[in-house]
């Protein structure tokens, strides 16, 4: 008898989400996770300094639903924030649901032209959401078991919105999907901050610039979710300890400080796994939120065909962005920007082109020069002052390694940068504190420290994430699952890929 | 208006395609003019002597992708086509080294192993997937492309066909198809090989052409747009036409003719007549007027609608989805006369593999390095090029003793940056005399001694290629080769099928389905819409796909 239904190795949001559905179904869940806290890369924080996420715009409704999260609770009420475009010159650009604006308050000459290709692009979205909160298609089910009849009417809902759209809308979807943001955007929007700032939305954490084809399915993904941004109340570990209640609360069985040495196998099933510290933990479910290298070298090689180690070999991850938070002065206000914008997420982006020539060096593994940064002020627990800054780009197999001389490089960069459009950050500086994708993955196991731990290209989304032949969740021997951000639908502290793999793994053992 | 101006069919532009689709509607019994601006026919696969004694293949210059079907169908080879195949190519490196590519498998297995052991065992793999793709995709070259939101029984019988195709596959090979054409050439490639300079070889088919990096999602199928062809049968070979590529257009020319057709040479369209969205006629800059109920027009989607139809006679959307169609010059041509054989110092006398495509690039990353010079508008300071020297196979092309040589240039930006203003009016002699420079810098790491060898170079940017052929920014392919501008999405979604929004007017030229190539199936595909759309009795007589 086995001591647990299932095992959920890795404690991440998808982790999280997986047990606690498995646990509210009437399983008997674990959840393991190797370090002291809960929450992986979503509240991972250096000295308690700000997390690496630190914005919510896709968290599913769908998810905190299955695991009785009210989606009102006063952590997930943070104010919605507005995006604000930084400029040189002074005139930021606001941009908020009703239309974008000058930070002076008048009326952006563009606003008609970005609201209608938002809205196009957050109709998309929705479309494609319906594709995320379920498997991919294309499995090997028959068509005529229930799980092949609901694909097929899942296909067909799709189908049906698709035809709703109306003949040149379906046409133009189905190009646009398959597009790239610089064409897209250039199309309709001409070449500065605003443009800048959605080639930038299309490319956050991922190594594609806005020429690469497929970029658009990045911004429409981030859109799925009408794309409204918050701030959780209380930061990114207040929503993690959210997600830690509900698991306790539906009765899963959390065990922090504990790694997973390997995953016990029983011919050709799991049946429990192996702690560093040399406890054995029975189940005949194991759901592994790690990447799917990682799960193959805790079940060992020999237990997947050989076509199957190749393709896991080469899904690419390659980590581009860092995390850089700057510790501000206490009080400080950000020079150059009204008071009312302070809180808002800015953007560094001053054009499409900027953001392609920042992506250049990161091709050969060097960081940007001139990189693109999302910044946003926050205070930590202890009411320090930050600027938690996402810089992209800045791989994880930098040339010559992150050395501290590298680091500091990196943060000065971010620094200079930013100066740039707010004039006088440099001095209310005191200290920074920079996460690098390697760093990322060392604390995380995230592969290449990337944020879907799987580059959410083309050649990798729905019936081919993460590889082709793996895409429904299960991997391997019997009971072994995956739930992490490498499969559909991704990641981005959105839950549905370890909601999706719960379900999976549900239906196979009832 | 008298019987010498009226006609069947006008087909505007005598380019490979619009003479393939003007021979077979010829064949079908239809009355068929084609009008063609230069004082020749063939667009860019066009043979023409710029020093006397030597031929060049001025643009276009191999020959793979030609379909056998339409070869066949308009008899070319009686009207004196020869396509003679070329076997292998080879890299160079700069310490005088080079990787050699032989068709022979063994051969190629033994040069691959002398750089990398393992990459000589991945290449078996390599070269079966490329394969698979190439059978998948061959069937679709030559039909219709079906418009996914229409309910139309063409369409979905279309749909129907291509479902039927991808399930053939199986779930895994459908995979692995999907991933293929949606992955770089780059990522393709780093997945089997390690060797820099084997990569960098099999690389160039992925960007020829296109404003694309190696490392650019869709580029594998790129490749595949170079690999789907074939000689007599031989799937992914290439070859020369005796005499040069305007020996293909030469012989379609003359099969065209022969059937009743006529060609008007050395005047322009300069509108194409429209009344009551319907098409009428053409007429020329000279000042002549033809009348046809059906005008096919050869030009690409751009210079068509944009340039000489009146805006008022096409929808808006369709206007402005047309003026956002990518059409990017990205490549330049060097056509040189030699005096004697270059010196290939790294390469073993006698060798076979000089008679194929010749490289320099050292790796993925300069070539990707090279796109990104053409991003800011400079051509790369390391460009790829593909160097053939068709004198050794065809001596028609130069005197004896003497040789010719083509040079692909990639990567050239139309709107060359000079002085922080991009234009394409900076190319100047000066720019393409600079550029050359470039470019033969780059071909001494092969042959050294080139710079000593040129009797007569004729240098062409894509500002050239534009003013001589008529294609948009020189673009050799009529429209970029994206996954936006594919299969239905080619020329634009929801026009996909030839047929444009006046009734009568035709896309016959490599901006629709499938694409450019000298392939010629954009112009079989629009004779076959015509003769459905416009006959009764359709059905075009030998039409064999």
């Amino acid at each position: 008898m086995s001591q647990f239904d299932a095992i959920v190795i890795g404690g991440g949001v998808n982790g999280l989400v997986a047990g606690t559905l498995l646990s509210r179904r009437g399983k008997n869940v674990c959840i393991i996770e190797k370090s002291n806290r809960f929450g992986g890369m979503a509240s991972y924080s250096v000295d308690g300094g700000p997390s690496l996420a630190h914005s919510l715009y896709n968290l599913s409704p769908r998810v905190l639903s299955d695991i009785g999260i009210d989606p009102q609770h006063p952590v997930l009420s943070g104010k919605p924030v507005s995006t604000v475009s930084l400029s040189e010159d002074g005139r930021h650009i606001v941009f908020k649901n009703e239309g974008i604006f000058w930070s002076e308050g008048t009326k952006h000459p563009e606003s008609d032209a970005w609201t209608d290709l938002t809205q196009q692009l957050i109709t998309y979205g929705g479309l494609l959401r319906q594709l995320a909160e379920a498997p991919p298609p294309g499995g090997q089910k028959a068509i005529l078991s229930r799980g092949g009849l609901n694909e097929f009417l899942r296909l067909a809902k799709l189908g049906f919105g698709l035809k709703k759209l109306g003949k040149s809308e379906m046409r133009r979807f189905l190009q646009v999907v398959l597009s790239n943001v610089h064409d897209i955007v250039l199309d309709d929007l001409p070449e500065g901050p605003v443009a800048g700032m959605l080639a930038a939305d299309a490319i956050w954490g991922s190594a594609t610039g806005p020429r690469s084809p497929g970029t658009v399915f990045n911004l429409i993904y981030r859109l799925g979710h009408g794309g409204h941004i918050t701030q959780p109340v209380g930061g990114m570990s207040a929503l993690t300890d959210l997600l830690v209640e509900a698991a306790q609360k539906a009765g899963c069985v959390l065990m922090p400080e504990t790694e997973v040495f390997r995953i016990l196998l029983d011919d050709d099933a799991v049946s429990g796994v192996v702690t560093t510290d040399g406890r054995t933990l029975t189940a005949p479910t194991v759901l592994s939120n790690l990447a799917p290298k990682l799960t193959s070298r805790m079940t060992g090689p020999s237990v997947f065909d050989i076509e199957t180690m190749r393709r896991v070999r080469n899904i690419r991850a390659r980590g581009t962005a860092a995390k850089v938070n700057l510790r501000l002065k206490d009080g400080s206000l950000l020079p150059g920007l009204p008071d009312e914008l302070a809180r808002e997420r800015l953007i560094y982006a001053p054009s499409v082109e900027h953001v392609e020539a920042a992506f250049n060096p990161a091709k050969y593994r060097q960081m940007s020069k001139a990189p693109v940064i999302e910044a946003l002020k926050m205070q930590t627990a202890d009411g320090a002052s930050w600027l938690s800054t996402i810089v992209q780009y800045a791989p994880t197999d930098l040339e010559g390694g992150w050395t501290d001389t590298a680091k500091d490089q990196l943060a000065q960069i971010a620094v200079s940068t930013l100066n740039l459009a707010l004039p006088g950050l440099k001095d209310h500086v005191t200290n920074t504190q920079i996460i690098t994708p390697d760093q990322i993955e060392n604390a995380t196991g995230a592969p290449g420290g990337h944020w879907h731990h799987a580059e959410m290209s083309l050649d990798q989304l729905l019936t081919l994430r993460p590889a082709n032949g793996m895409c429904r969740y299960s991997m391997g021997p019997k009971g072994l699952f995956q739930c992490g951000a490498a499969t559909h639908p991704g990641g981005d502290v959105m839950g549905l890929a370890g909601r999706n793999a719960a379900l999976a793994a549900m239906e196979a053992t009832p | 208006m008298t019987v010498e101006n009226r006609y069947d069919v006008i087909v505007a532009g005598a380019g490979h395609n619009g003479l393939t689709a003007a021979a077979y509607l010829a064949r079908a019994g239809m009355r068929v003019l084609v009008i063609e601006k230069n004082d020749w026919v063939g667009g860019a696969a066009v043979s023409r002597s710029l020093h006397d004694g030597w031929t060049y293949s001025n643009c276009s210059y191999v020959c793979s992708l030609l379909r056998r079907e339409i070869a066949r169908d308009l008899e070319l080879p009686k009207y004196g086509l020869q396509v003679i195949p070329y076997e292998g190519g080879a890299s160079f490196t700069r310490d005088r080294d080079y990787f050699a590519y032989y068709s022979d498998h063994n051969a190629l297995k033994r040069e691959m192993a002398r750089h990398s052991a393992k990459d000589a065992d991945a290449y078996r793999g390599y070269s079966q997937g490329i394969m698979r793709q190439c059978r998948f995709i061959r069937p679709f070259l030559l039909r219709d492309a079906p418009d996914p939101a229409s309910l139309h029984p063409r369409d979905l019988g279309e749909l129907a066909y291509l479902v039927k195709k991808a399930h053939g596959l199986g779930s895994r090979e459908l995979g692995e198809t999907l991933k293929f054409w949606t992955m770089s050439i780059g990522d393709f490639l780093d997945e089997h090989f390690e060797n820099d300079l084997i990569k960098a070889h099999l690389a160039g088919s992925g960007i020829i052409g296109t404003g694309l990096g190696v490392y650019s999602p869709g580029t594998a199928y790129v490749l595949l747009h170079h690999y789907m062809g074939d000689i007599d049968g031989g799937i992914g070979a290439w070859g020369f036409a005796r005499g040069g590529m305007g020996a293909i257009s030469n012989a379609i020319a003359a099969s065209f003719k022969d059937h009743g057709g006529t060609i008007h040479t050395g005047s322009g369209i300069e509108k194409i007549l429209s009344k009551d969205g319907r098409v009428e006629g053409v007429a020329l800059e000279d000042g002549k007027v033809f009348y046809a109920p059906v005008v096919a027009s050869n030009m690409d989607i751009k210079r068509t609608v944009l340039h000489h139809i009146d805006a008022a006679e096409l929808p808006d959307d369709f206007t402005k989805a047309v003026r956002n169609f990518k059409i990017r010059g990205s490549s330049a041509k060097l056509n040189i006369a030699l005096d004697r054989f270059p010196n290939f110092p790294a390469a073993p006398e006698n060798t076979s593999f000089l008679r194929g495509d010749l490289h320099v690039s050292q790796s993925l990353f300069e070539l990707e390095k090279a796109y990104d010079d053409w991003k800011v508008g400079r051509w790369s300071e390391k460009p790829y090029i593909d160097m053939l020297i068709p004198s050794q196979i065809d001596p028609t092309m130069a005197p004896t003793g003497a040789h010719m040589m083509t040079v692909f240039v990639q990567y050239a930006p139309y709107d060359l940056e000079v002085d922080g203003v991009r234009s394409a009016e900076n190319w100047d002699e000066k720019q393409r005399n600079a550029m050359a420079e470039t470019v033969l810098d780059q071909m001494s790491v092969a042959c050294p001694d080139i710079r000593e060898r040129v009797v007569h170079m004729e240098v062409r940017s894509p500002l050239e290629i534009e003013r001589e052929v008529g294609l948009t920014e020189g673009n050799i392919f009529q429209g970029e080769l994206t996954f936006d501008q594919l299969f239905f999405n080619r020329p634009v979604p929801g026009w996909s099928q030839y047929s444009l929004p006046i009734k009568g007017l035709y896309l016959c030229g490599s901006s629709a389905h499938p694409g450019g190539g000298v392939m010629g199936a954009p112009g079989a595909n629009a004779a076959r819409a015509i003769l459905k759309h416009e006959t009764r009795h359709g059905r075009m007589k030998g039409y064999a796909a």
